[in-house]
């Protein structure tokens, strides 16, 4: 028998047959339905925070003892900043104070919308430096997880309030506040991540390519841990903006005249046998906000991460 | 009448796959006593098949055509109860997984004992009787204490003996083995073979045994089924296939297997060296704070050395601590004592930025080719990535890497590809050609063609002989596989258990091995009488 060339062997070989098409992850990720629902969603609602002085609002701020405790639709007067009155249709009734709960409920949305996106971000951001640091610098890993460790032990909640009544302040303060007990959680998913990567043969050649050590961090491990992030990312958006609401609705959050969701139900609280949609409205809000978020990242892990949606 | 009868079986794949169908109008049969092996490359729809007969296709691969016959009984669209009730006790199935085929949580005695209490009505004496005297067969040692340990406790052989013992404990007619052996040791492999033959012979078991491997077919096989994307090409019975083969494709593949026979090669003995080892060693130490202190040897007092234009193979089973070599010479990890000498400087001990500038001079290729390259960059990125690290413009290392695709016989028009797209073989070419782009002295190959199907092994293996020759370079190969060993080594290091216990040159050792170990590894190379590739 007559061994063929190589030639031979590659028409042959099954392997010359295999042509594999890439697929992009923005297809993948698209055709989920979740991430098209939640998408939509989303969509809408940062197009209410953009658009909402346009909507039929008057700015959150403004009052009018006239038009106290004003039930959903009814027409009432409010003074503006100028002094001059207008006629105004209260879409969702007023508060005790006489302010537009409409107007209140479509401003915060921005507030909502801002402190979820920018916490989830600055979470990941510094976690994400600190996860690097400890899963590929041992001898930084036991001194930084044991901090991260003492971190976790402490209620994010209480963190957040303790952070904010130290500080005292505006928006910067509360995102500041609530991001950092999320740190934790994000320092070890990169850790862990990091710790698997780095044991890749890609990384090793990357090594022995003489390529530098933050090169090889930036370069080749974050790149590839990013699934997972952009997953937790949505779940501590969805986080945050919860969190921001029950800062708010316990009064230790962002101050009482600004629009925000939890401040709008703290002030409804109250009264509430007598008006529920002080409570109800943005409650509604918050909820349907909270679970666009979590459908979006359901749909991302789906997509994203399928080993991980089989643990979870 | 046949155990097994396969009557144009016909599997569907999902659509969106590269073929139409896994398994395309598939005929054959197994006879009573008698062992066929089916034959093929990763993605031929071996396993398929027989997932088809277990009944355990998963819902995308439906059967569309054709029929099972199991003693007669047409199992084609049998119900899933009647499935359950058919398997172990007339057929049965052993996996390639050895440590995750068994149930971890419980031990071994008890998963035999679960397959006896779901199917036979014997009470715990008669049982455990029967555990015993099925585990005694697979000879296994102190059976009493064997069948109340855990398979974490177990060696990858031992597992495969007790996997077999659940397969055959209630004597099934038919047993489907999907390579059960390719995860072992070549030395445990031959015993696990040799279980099997005796097994089979002794209860008259019809064997359908899934192998890519014709060491192996030559060994077991009493017939031959040849699969190629999901066609059965050639089935016959062992010499007529294996001796005279009729199609193409057969004679490809039995042509690709590489001989034991050592090529002959003149290596010039003068040729300057470029890289030693002297007394090299690497010891992995437990860190605990708590516990006693564990150290284990991974590899003791290695010499060595590899010269220009020629190819050291070291040669050994898993955990004989080859690859920790090859890792401490590329400094991946730090050895625990002796010297690396490269180019004269001694690189063991030397501190990161000094060893930076010496790393180009040293490359490796990897096993697996699915985790040699990162996913998230392109073929392109991989290859400058070393050239541009030591300031070679981009211009020029793209430049560099159009050349080394053409060089690797690749298109250079697919660099703007991801890893993703290409197949195991091109990817294994795309490693190569990223770790030439940084023009090393030292080429370690770590098991480079093992995850290879045989017949692009064949084509890996010439390149990177003509890739050897072409650059002079010096190659450390590092195998398990004695074949390959034998076709690209001049010289040839043999461990165990850390240690060099014999090195020489190629026609030596494959020749006329000396020490025990490596007789003992030629004596249980799958199909060594048979004479591949030259035949």
């Amino acid at each position: 028998m007559q061994a063929p060339d190589p030639k031979q062997y590659e028409a042959l070989s099954i392997e010359a047959a295999v042509v594999r098409r890439q697929e992009s992850v923005w297809q993948r990720v698209w055709r989920n339905w979740s991430v098209r629902i939640a998408g939509a969603m989303l969509v809408v609602l940062v197009g209410v925070a953009i658009a909402a002085p346009w909507l039929g609002t008057v700015d959150p701020t403004l009052f009018d003892p006239g038009s106290r405790d004003l039930v959903p639709g009814k027409t009432g007067e409010i003074t503006t900043l100028d002094g001059e009155t207008i006629k105004h249709t209260f879409w969702m009734g007023s508060d005790s104070l006489g302010r537009d709960i409409y107007s209140r409920v479509i401003y915060g949305t921005r507030v909502s919308l801002i402190v979820g996106v920018l916490c989830a971000l600055l979470a990941l951001a510094l976690g994400i430096v600190c996860g690097l640091a400890s899963g590929y610098l041992r001898w930084l890993d036991g001194i930084l997880m044991r901090f991260m460790d003492g971190l976790m032990a402490i209620p994010a909640i209480l963190i957040a309030i303790a952070l904010v009544a130290m500080w005292r302040g505006g928006l910067a303060t509360v995102i500041v506040a609530i991001a950092i007990p999320e740190i934790p959680r994000v320092t070890r998913l990169v850790r862990s991540l990091v710790l698997s990567i780095r044991e890749e043969p890609y990384v090793e050649a990357a090594i022995s390519l003489g390529t530098p050590t933050w090169k090889i961090l930036f370069g080749h491990i974050l790149p590839n841990c990013m699934a997972p992030l952009v997953v937790q990312g949505t779940f501590i958006c969805a986080f945050s903006i919860l969190v921001e609401a029950i800062l708010s609705f316990l009064g230790v959050g962002l101050p009482p005249d600004f629009p925000t969701w939890g401040n709008v139900m703290a002030e409804g609280r109250q009264q509430f046998n007598d008006y529920p949609h002080n409570v109800f409205f943005p409650g509604v809000f918050l909820a349907v906000t909270v679970l666009a978020v979590n459908i979006l990242g359901d749909g991302l892990r789906d997509t994203l991460d399928p080993k991980m949606a089989k643990r979870v | 009448m046949s155990v097994l009868e396969v009557r144009d079986l016909t599997i569907a794949l999902p659509r969106g796959g590269d073929r139409r169908e896994a398994a395309s109008r598939v005929s054959f049969s197994v006879q009573r006593g008698e062992i066929l092996c089916l034959v093929g490359e990763s993605g031929s729809g071996k396993s398929v098949i027989a997932q088809g007969v277990m009944g355990l296709l998963p819902k995308g691969l439906p059967v569309t055509g054709g029929t099972i016959l199991l003693e007669g009984e047409d199992i084609t669209h049998a119900t899933q109860r009647r499935l359950r009730e058919l398997r172990c006790t007339r057929m049965s199935m052993v996996f390639q997984e050895p440590m995750t085929a068994l149930n971890p949580v419980m031990s071994c005695g008890d998963q035999l004992d679960e397959v006896l209490v779901q199917h036979t009505g014997f009470a715990a004496a008669e049982r455990r009787r029967k555990i015993l005297d099925m585990v005694r067969e697979v000879r296994l040692p102190d059976p009493e204490r064997m069948i109340e340990s855990y398979p974490h406790q177990l060696s990858g052989g031992q597992s495969t003996r007790i996997m077999i013992a659940m397969a055959l404990v209630l004597e099934p007619a038919l047993l489907i083995a999907d390579e059960p052996t390719t995860a072992l040791d070549v030395t445990t492999q031959a015993q696990i073979l040799k279980l099997i033959q005796d097994l089979q012979a002794r209860h008259g078991t019809g064997v359908l045994f899934i192998t890519h491997d014709f060491g192996v077919v030559v060994e077991i096989a009493h017939r031959v089924a040849v699969l190629r994307l999901g066609e059965l090409v050639e089935f016959g019975a062992k010499d007529e296939v294996l001796k005279r083969p009729q199609h193409d494709y057969t004679r490809m593949l039995i042509g690709s297997v590489p001989t034991l026979k050592p090529q002959a090669r003149a290596a010039d003995r003068g040729a300057p060296v470029v890289l030693a080892t002297r007394g090299l060693s690497k010891t992995y130490r437990d860190r605990s704070w708590f516990a006693k202190r564990r150290a284990v040897p991974a590899a003791v007092d290695i010499t060595l050395e590899v010269r220009r234009g020629q190819t050291l193979g070291i040669v050994g089973e898993s955990g004989s601590g080859k690859s920790t070599v090859a890792r401490c010479i590329l400094r991946l990890i730090d050895p625990s004592g002796g010297e690396v000498l490269l180019g004269g400087e001694d690189i063991a001990t030397m501190p990161a930025w000094r060893l930076r500038p010496l790393r180009r001079r040293v490359q490796i290729v990897f096993q697996d080719p699915y985790r040699s390259l990162n996913p998230r960059r392109t073929v392109l990125e991989a290859i400058i990535e070393g050239p541009r690290n030591y300031g070679l413009s981009r211009a020029a290392a793209v430049e560099r890497a159009r050349k080394l695709m053409a060089l690797v016989r690749m298109d250079p028009e697919s660099l703007d590809r991801y890893p993703q797209q290409f197949s195991g073989g091109q990817r294994q070419r795309i490693c190569i050609a990223r770790a030439l782009a940084m023009e090393p002295e030292l080429l370690v190959a770590d098991e480079a063609v093992s995850a290879l199907d045989v017949s692009v092994q064949a084509q890996v293996l010439e390149l990177l002989e003509d890739i050897r020759n072409r650059l002079n370079l010096a190659m450390l190969f590092i195998t398990h596989d004695l074949r390959v060993a034998a076709q690209v080594c001049d010289y040839v290091a043999v461990m165990s258990q850390g240690r060099i216990v014999e090195h020489g040159p190629a026609g030596q050792v494959f020749g006329a091995p000396r020490h025990e170990y490596t007789r003992a590894l030629f004596a249980a190379a799958p199909g060594r009488d048979f004479a591949f590739g030259s035949a």
